[in-house]
């Protein structure tokens, strides 16, 4: 399934997204970024909310609503500025908090590494999402594209150079999005605290 | 966020890589006694000015990026670390191999990011001292393209009397720890010498376009000082 992701990727995707980047000017596809992030922010609110973090909750709705007036619908992330600080939740997240193991590492079709937690987590955030904001399908598939190959243009030189600089791609990706999961449910973006015996040398 | 967090998460820890030349460099000499927070400093501005000075070209600007890195590590201790069990399943003749081909393999990564420098600038935001004695400086990249500030920690360990980097860990991602498990992958299924094999290939296939062949791998091959203390 990997290896199908990454033909995928390579054959449509990435070009696609290349194109993209040539053509939509960084300020626009930054733009585009905001604007689902913020399209995103009711939910990000409601996991935090789920994961008993009330306050994270407030600072996401004062967000939501700062960016959807003063940010032009969500196009300019204005309440950053303002020092109302980004979360980055999910129902995978929630379930995580609630105890529920992530179960084996899995790579599902098109959408990449998931676990069965995350891959609950995500059917039920795309659920959440796609009924509050759009209702005909006609509405959802257009900005659901642009989204993809937005997202993607913005890594297209990260996932060259981590194929450049990984001996083993798929081992690379799998621990990367392990250690990404592990840190977005911590609520860190910077190193664990404990490492167990990651920096011991053994003689 | 939400519609294909699987397939962002992964890359997004790894954008930062774009930032990591920042993060190295070389003065003429490394100053002994610097405290760890003085060593990231001193390299970051050393490193943007080789990147911001507009005489040097793509190429030298990205030898000078590959000594930062080269002489900033410890490459024998990332190399016992990316390792773990498996350093003592290579002889002493292929321990010297993989650490040469790991430290070029580190090195070129750092030094193809020269030509994606955007402006972006690297500020200390914060250290910890560990309780294994180590110690973690905070850095924060700022990119003045757009998109948020990416965080960046580098654990440093004493060796004599010089902090020496053992880990960078990006948005939470340590790459010592996706180097290891990486390197447990290949090891356990084909072999230490198949890893060796692996990173040389890589490294022969990572000579940047018009370079006269030879002369760099022998360059990068000739060991340094401040490698190993």
């Amino acid at each position: 399934m990997f290896a199908f992701n990454d033909t995928v990727d390579t054959y449509a995707l990435e070009p696609v997204a290349k194109a993209w980047d040539k053509v939509v000017p960084d300020r626009v596809q930054q733009s585009i970024v905001n604007l689902f992030q913020n399209v995103y922010t009711p939910l990000v609110a409601l996991n935090n909310l789920l994961q008993g973090k009330p306050h994270a909750m407030a600072v996401d709705t004062a967000r939501f609503l700062a960016n959807s007036t003063f940010g032009v619908l969500g196009l300019f992330d204005i309440a950053s500025t303002w020092g109302l600080e980004k979360h980055d939740e999910d129902f995978g997240q929630t379930l995580a908090v609630w105890g529920v193991p992530a179960g084996p590492y899995l790579v599902l079709p098109f959408l990449g590494p998931s676990s069965p937690r995350d891959a609950v987590g995500y059917g039920v955030d795309s659920l959440a999402t796609v009924y509050w904001f759009f209702t005909d399908i006609r509405f959802t598939v257009g900005p659901q594209t642009v989204q993809v190959i937005n997202n993607r243009a913005q890594v297209l030189d990260a996932v060259r150079e981590l194929k450049a600089a990984s001996v083993d791609y798929y081992a690379a990706v799998r621990n990367a999005y392990l250690q990404r999961r592990a840190a977005q449910i911590e609520d860190r973006r910077d190193a664990a605290t404990v490492n167990d015996d990651l920096y011991r040398v053994e003689e | 966020m939400v519609p294909i967090p699987r397939l962002k998460s992964v890359p997004a820890a790894m954008t930062a890589l774009l930032g990591l030349g920042l993060a190295f460099s070389q003065p003429p000499q490394a100053h002994a006694d610097e405290s760890p927070r003085q060593v990231i400093e001193s390299t970051t501005d050393a490193v943007l000015a080789v990147l911001a000075d507009s005489s040097l070209s793509t190429e030298e600007k990205r030898k000078r990026v590959e000594d930062i890195a080269s002489a900033r590590f410890d490459f024998d201790t990332v190399s016992k670390l990316v390792l773990a069990r498996n350093w003592k399943r290579l002889t002493p003749e292929q321990q010297t191999r993989f650490v040469q081909e790991f430290r070029k393999h580190l090195s070129m990564t750092y030094g193809r990011n020269v030509e994606q420098y955007n402006n972006e600038r690297a500020e200390v935001v914060g250290e910890r001292a560990e309780p294994d004695g180590d110690w973690t400086v905070k850095t924060r990249i700022i990119r003045p393209k757009g998109g948020e500030p990416i965080l960046v920690d580098y654990r440093l360990r004493k060796f004599g009397n010089q902090w020496k980097v053992i880990d960078v860990i990006i948005e939470g991602t340590s790459l010592v720890a996706n180097f290891r498990s990486q390197f447990q992958e290949v090891v356990s299924r084909d072999g230490p010498e198949k890893l060796i094999q692996l990173l040389e290939e890589k490294n022969a296939r990572g000579e940047p376009i018009g370079q006269p062949p030879g002369t760099r791998s022998e360059r990068l091959a000739a060991p340094r000082d401040g490698a190993s203390s």
